[in-house]
């Protein structure tokens, strides 16, 4: 047993973590939440440079080759400092369903841009029929016409659209709306004349969108994976998704209880600093807990993927519980600062609407409880 | 990162779940609790285990362990609550107080008592809590008069649960009498004969039905070789010992069984014709009793792994005691919402699911988040050793 990062994975956290605080302040953020793109080409440019689009990508599609667990290392910092922009989409859903489902021809024909970063990906597998989470529910549908499908239906909740180059979608070749078999998945030129893409007003800012898909005809050869078996893909990169949502909302809740900690010493009432009153320093107790069972599960989900273990169970528990763990730690936090933790330009709100769309993403703690109910052969 | 075990401990596991398969019955594992305590059938388990190399291996082969990694017996502390064993069955001196004899007892108080730990052959009762000294162990007031050969101890102790068929008592006295001393620098540690002239013990039972005691001393006089390292050190010895106790005594695996039944039992029962399996409310109870033990295993596992390497502990043994004990009392809960209307019959009744088990359950999970210390006082600690933040 070994929980020690190693110290390449410590380099990068330092440097990511410098870079993330230099590049990704306060001001920049609520700024970006304002703007139509969410990022600035600046920010994009200066994570190409450090190699982070390339970073799981392997060295022979242009990529560092470098594992799960590193990437780990990097969400935690991006999310410590709430870093804007299509990253998550490009890197960890653009790349491991193309490294999970890709032809060689896919890959080498995108990876290395991804790894170059001149791609930005976007994933589109929600809709509006889907009122409980579940990645299943496809009524989009994509008819084979000769050599091309063509892709009719509505995508919602699909992050970073508004600035991707391609999208990914999971469409209906067979079966009903919630089979599991006859979903596939299409790479899509996003700027094909037969979508179009209206961004969704959000509790967090970022940039989801609704996308229409109205007679969009794909190649064949856009097909990722096997005919049918799309979900066989989609399945393995939730788990990659949803463990990474995980780190992203540990870095939120290690930058928040420093914050808290900070204040727990500055601030004076009665005389005292607030962190000598016992109710508040069991806030702080309970916030380390929920941080600390929230790191090692989500440590345990990526060390089992890297591995190649099956991964299902701890990858659903991991996403069921770091969930629910961060809504109570940003209660907790609001509640140490109190008034001042209430305003709209302090740090907290942004954790705290940040923790909402974190549980949702990639499915929430219902639907992972389902996943391990499954996995523990019940129902 | 790796979560892994070893190739060796894998096998040690393998070979000690076949044990285990032969030997523990749910007889044992209810004396390893408290439910029962420890009877006949639980020592002669002891032995066995012993006999049949399960007990000591991480202890020095001086004394006549195997010189391995403590990870073995958190290994055997898993399986055996795996199977509702919750602990070895002669536990205070095993996984407590033997720990202390080795780093703070002399020479000869190490060859006398070590191997006979390791053999799985005796057991000690805890004495630290008095009638006006729990969460605050500072303030005790059992007295241990230094007689020059010997102590003479005198007063009251409460709550010591493993008295009763203890062969030894560890007992925290005070050694410095005079009040304007600080607390906490005058009290000693002791290993006293349980069965002493002097000692009375008194039962007290508890909510679930099990035994606990108070402890009486009139004029017990305690030879000086039983005095554990240094006088007036004794309170300091027992805080350098608690991360560790903790780390094998809050044991998530013991809670799995309340688990793997439920399945059992959701499966086999059925409600207008279904199982309740298929229950979407049941199936997100037991998911998140899954998930909780999940996430309170690397809770677990990261302290242990801190022992292991000896890296300094400051709050994580405690958060798993914290975590751990709420988790018992979240998870019984659901496990009785469960069984409904039948959740509430004892194991004396013919129509009681599980064997009564839950419901004993239910009584016991008040217990945890208060003995060895409370949740508050956890969290206490968790706030101020671990993060920092100021004493009032
Ligand atoms: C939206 C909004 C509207 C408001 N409207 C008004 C208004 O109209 N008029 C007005 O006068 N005020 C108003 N307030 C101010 C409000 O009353 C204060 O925010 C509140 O009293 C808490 O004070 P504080 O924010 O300074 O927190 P602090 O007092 O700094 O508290 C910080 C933390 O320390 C804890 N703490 C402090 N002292 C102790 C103690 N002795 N024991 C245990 N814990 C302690 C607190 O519980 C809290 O968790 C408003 C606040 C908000 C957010
Ligand atoms: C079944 C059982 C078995 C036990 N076995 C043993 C044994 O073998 N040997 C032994 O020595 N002891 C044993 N104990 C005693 C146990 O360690 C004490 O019960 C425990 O430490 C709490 O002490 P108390 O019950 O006196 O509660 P108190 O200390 O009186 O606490 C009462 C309440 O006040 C709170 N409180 C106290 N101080 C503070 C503070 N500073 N900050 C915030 N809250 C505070 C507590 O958290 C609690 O909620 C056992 C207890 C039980 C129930």
């Amino acid at each position: 047993m070994d929980f020690n990062f190693t110290d390449e994975q410590k380099m990068l956290r330092d440097s990511a973590r410098g870079f993330c605080e230099k590049m990704s302040p306060m001001g920049y953020v609520l700024e970006m939440e304002k703007s139509e793109k969410g990022y600035t080409p600046e920010l994009w440019n200066a994570m190409v440079e450090l190699g982070w689009m390339g970073l799981i990508i392997p060295e022979e599609y242009g990529g560092v080759g470098m594992g799960f667990m590193d990437l780990i290392v990097l969400l935690e910092e991006m999310g410590r400092m709430c870093v804007p922009g299509p990253f998550f989409s490009t890197v960890i859903l653009g790349g491991y369903t193309l490294l999970t489902g890709g032809s060689e021809e896919q890959k080498n024909e995108y990876l290395p841009r991804i790894a170059a970063g001149e791609l930005v990906f976007s994933f589109a597998y929600t809709e509006p029929g889907m009122i409980k989470f579940d990645p299943s529910h496809v009524t989009v549908t994509a008819k084979a016409e000769g050599e091309s499908f063509v892709i009719d239906g509505t995508k919602l909740f699909v992050s970073d659209a508004n600035v991707a180059d391609f999208i990914i979608v999971s469409a209906r070749t067979s079966g009903e709306a919630n089979d599991k078999k006859g979903i596939s998945l299409f790479l899509v030129d996003a700027k094909d004349p037969g979508i179009s893409i209206t961004q969704l007003s959000t509790l967090a800012g970022d940039k989801q969108c609704e996308v229409v898909f109205k007679g969009v005809t794909v190649p064949k050869a856009n097909l990722i994976g096997a005919l049918d078996d799309g979900w066989s893909v989609m399945e393995k990169v939730m788990l990659y998704a949803s463990v990474g949502k995980c780190a992203e909302m540990v870095g939120g809740s290690m930058r928040v209880l420093d914050l808290v900690l900070d204040y727990c010493h500055q601030r004076v009432q009665f005389g005292k600093p607030i962190g000598v009153f016992q109710a508040v320093q069991h806030h702080c107790a309970n916030m380390a807990i929920n941080l600390q069972g929230s790191k090692f599960i989500t440590y345990k989900a990526a060390w089992m993927l890297d591995e190649g273990m099956p991964a299902t169970r701890i990858c659903a528990s991991a996403k069921a519980w770091v969930s629910e763990a961060y809504k109570r730690f940003v209660i907790l936090g609001h509640q140490v600062f109190a008034g001042t933790g209430f305003m709209v330009e302090h740090e907290m709100p942004m954790y705290s609407r940040r923790a909402r769309a974190a549980e949702l993403a990639f499915g929430d703690a219902p639907y992972y409880r389902k996943v391990v109910a499954q996995d523990l052969k019940l129902g | 990162m790796n979560f892994g075990y070893t190739e060796e401990e894998e096998k040690y596991r393998k070979r000690l779940n076949e044990f285990l398969d032969e030997h523990m019955t749910e007889e044992i594992a209810r004396q390893n609790w408290e439910d029962l305590g420890v009877g006949p059938e639980a020592r002669e388990f002891s032995k066995k285990l012993y006999e049949n190399g399960f007990l000591g291996l991480p202890w020095p082969k001086e004394y006549g362990g195997g010189g391995l990694s403590p990870t073995y017996d958190f290994i055997l502390i898993d399986e055996l609550g795996k199977r509702w064993g919750a602990h070895v069955p002669l536990d205070v001196g095993y996984t407590m107080t033997g720990h202390t004899i080795l780093r703070r007892g002399s020479e000869e108080m190490k060859k006398e008592f070590i191997p006979r730990i390791i053999r799985g052959e005796i057991e000690f009762g805890l004495g630290y809590t008095e009638p006006n000294a729990g969460s605050d162990l500072g303030a005790m007031m059992m007295k241990a008069e230094d007689m020059g050969d010997y102590f003479l101890i005198n007063g009251q102790k409460t709550f010591n649960t493993e008295s009763h068929y203890a062969d030894y008592h560890w007992l925290a006295a005070r050694t410095e009498l005079d009040p304007s001393k600080p607390k906490y620098k005058g009290i000693s540690l002791f290993i006293v004969d349980q069965r002493a002239e002097g000692i009375d013990i008194r039962p007290m039972i508890t909510m679930s039905d099990e035994r606990t005691n108070e402890v009486y001393y009139d004029d017990v006089k305690v030879p000086k070789s039983r005095l554990v390292g240094e006088k007036n050190k004794g309170f300091y010895y027992i805080m350098e010992a608690i991360d560790s106790e903790r780390n094998h005594v809050f044991v998530p695996a013991r809670l799995w069984p309340i688990v793997d039944e439920m399945i059992t039992y959701v499966k086999e029962t059925s409600f207008q014709g279904k199982p309740l399996a298929a229950d979407p409310d049941v199936q997100a109870k037991i998911a998140q009793m899954a998930i909780e033990l999940e996430v309170a295993q690397m809770l677990a596992d990261n302290a242990r792994w801190l022992e292991l390497n000896e890296l300094p502990m400051t709050m994580e043994p405690e958060i798993t005691k914290v975590m751990i004990s709420e988790l018992e009392q979240r998870m019984v809960d659901d496990a009785m919402q469960i069984l409904g209307l039948y959740g509430q019959l004892d194991e004396k009744s013919k129509w009681t699911p599980l064997r009564g088990r839950i419901e004993w359950f239910y009584l016991h999970s008040f217990m945890p988040t208060i003995g060895a210390g409370t949740s508050e006082i956890g969290r206490n600690v968790i706030a101020q050793r671990g993060l920092g933040l100021p004493r009032g």
